[in-house]
């Protein structure tokens, strides 16, 4: 099909801004986060300047990766993968050039007010109000127009990623909406409606299901779009992506509990949490395996395939962290390692290993449909993926071995019953492996700034008289 | 009363309007999930299912025949 008449078919447009603005908010986002581990091993690179403090570009590290850098991803995969499963065009363009400028701003508003120190202090929600209405305003007119293109579909069934992304745009609009709801004083000062534990129970229910359907349901649609795709190969099993759906879908939303083992939280509320997340383990490993499988009989692709390496890696992070969450929400293990760095390890696997390499691949992969030439440097995409590689391993091993010595050592106590370690005694040991947790990032920022050059330089090619003997099929 | 059945004892006359509401939603989330795995996992709906599997290839196709 030739350029004019896929440009006709489908907006690629919007897809090709977000998928660029995805690419540079994941350089930023992963070297503000190195800029904060820098800070944590070396506290005077806070320089005493209220703005950069750690304290202030924490959120901002988190907001950028989550909601820029993921937003983005999903924004762009989601506006692909609709368009052309349903075989039709978005149901309005106006309305996807305003989810984009729109995001945009509240990435921008981010940027300026954390910074400032305004935030409603609520890990993943911290901004203000009149964000999070701008965040809403968004959100519903994505999932307007993504459910008005499938309902302009063009063939009778919905795939299966359709359906991963609708659960995300449903529940994060409940989910953000209800945790948002607050009485505004001033501008940008507001109090949450709920209180006391509550409003910890909201918190969380947010913060989880934010995991949940933000950044494993939605990244589930990309996967069991593009590992086929990639792959060249079905599904393994269509069926188990149904059992995967509604079992994600049914137990996920409970698992908010488990955040709040020991506290003035109800017990039983704990362990339901804890429980479900340990039987989620079962769908979680069934879609690993599902896309893991869909390579069978073709194994010997990832020698030269670097995009598929990344999708497939990708799983294998997906398997080790759903099942090292469900582990860490057991109460006996939740004592240990709450509080400590081996959560950072965790949620790191997961965000790192899961979420960047599953965007990753799919980015690529869409890069080259979406300018129609093939990728600028297949090598650079393999360095990326080993250097990245590399980074995270440095990382989450870091974070195991740091965690778990904190654990012990604040629980530590000697034959009276004091303890053993003071807390800065545990903060001193922590040195050695918030240095090696710096350095794994900063492999990561590395991998990403190469990902950015090679994603520019095909690009600009694309746009050279030659490009069109080599346009990659589409 | 032995440890078992106290446990899963419920004052069912303390339960609120949106207890109840929430608890009904709860269980007919739960049954139709797995009303969901019988029909998945029916071996006469076998094939119907597994014939999507080909969407995601088929996509360039279909863009050739509507040239």
């Amino acid at each position: 099909m030739s350029e004019a008449l896929v440009e006709e078919k489908y907006n690629y447009g919007v897809v090709r801004w977000f998928t660029v603005a995805a690419v540079i908010y994941l350089v930023v986002g992963t070297l503000l986060g190195v800029i904060i581990a820098g800070q944590l091993a070396w506290p005077t690179l806070n320089f005493d300047i209220p703005y950069i403090t750690f304290g202030r570009l924490r959120p901002l590290h988190t907001n950028a990766v989550i909601f820029a850098f993921g937003g983005c991803t999903l924004f762009a995969s989601a506006y692909y993968i609709v368009q052309r499963t349903c075989s039709v065009r978005l149901w309005s363009d106006k309305l996807a050039w305003f989810t984009f400028w729109g995001w945009n701003l509240v990435i921008i508003s981010a940027v300026i007010t954390l910074p400032l120190g305004y935030t409603q202090g609520k890990e993943y929600a911290e901004l203000e109000w009149p964000i999070d209405i701008m965040i809403a305003v968004v959100w519903v007119a994505f999932t307007l127009n993504f459910i008005m293109t499938i309902v302009r579909r063009k063939c009778s069934h919905i795939y299966v990623a359709n359906w991963f992304f609708l659960a995300m745009m449903i529940m994060v609009t409940y989910v953000h909406v209800v945790n948002s709801l607050v009485i505004p004083v001033e501008l940008f000062k507001s109090y949450s409606i709920f209180s006391g534990v509550h409003d910890a129970m909201i918190q969380w229910w947010w913060g989880h299901n934010a995991v949940g359907f933000f950044l494993t349901a939605g990244f589930l649609g990309i996967m069991y779009y593009f590992v086929p795709k990639q792959a060249n190969r079905p599904i393994y099993s269509y069926r188990l992506s149904v059992l995967h759906f509604w079992a994600l879908t049914f137990g996920y939303v409970w698992l908010g509990a488990h955040h709040l083992h020991y506290t003035a939280l109800p017990d039983w509320t704990g362990t339901l949490g804890a429980a479900i997340s340990i039987a989620m383990i079962i769908p979680s490993w069934g879609g690993a395996i599902n896309g893991m499988m869909t390579l069978s009989g073709a194994w010997d692709r990832l020698r030269t395939d670097y995009v598929l390496r990344f999708l497939i890696m990708s799983l294998a992070f997906y398997a080790m962290s759903t099942f090292e969450g469900p582990v860490m929400s057991a109460r006996v293990v939740n004592a240990l390692s709450h509080y400590t760095d081996w959560g950072i390890g965790h949620v790191h696997s997961g965000a790192l290993g899961w979420v960047v390499m599953v965007s990753a691949g799919a980015i690529y992969h869409m890069v080259e449909k979406l300018w129609g030439r093939e990728i600028y440097s297949k090598s650079l995409i393999n360095l990326h993926f080993w250097v990245h590689t590399i980074g995270i391993v440095i990382y989450i091993c870091a974070m195991w071995v740091s965690g778990i010595m904190q654990g012990l050592m604040w629980r530590a106590y000697d034959e009276y019953g004091n303890l053993v370690y003071s807390f800065a005694e545990s903060v001193g040991a922590m040195h050695p492996y918030y240095a090696m947790r710096a350095f794994g990032g900063l492999l990561v920022v590395i991998g990403a700034v190469i990902m950015l050059y090679n994603v520019i330089m095909t690009i600009v090619k694309s746009k050279e008289p030659a490009a069109e003997t080599t346009a990659a099929a589409v | 009363m032995n440890r078992l059945t106290e446990h899963f004892s419920t004052d069912w006359s303390g339960l609120t309007a949106s207890d109840w509401v929430g608890l009904i939603m709860t269980v007919v989330t739960f049954v139709s999930m797995l009303a969901v795995y019988f029909y998945a996992l029916k071996p006469g709906n076998r094939e119907r299912l597994e014939a999507h599997r080909n969407i995601v290839l088929n996509d360039d196709s279909s863009d050739r025949e509507d040239r």
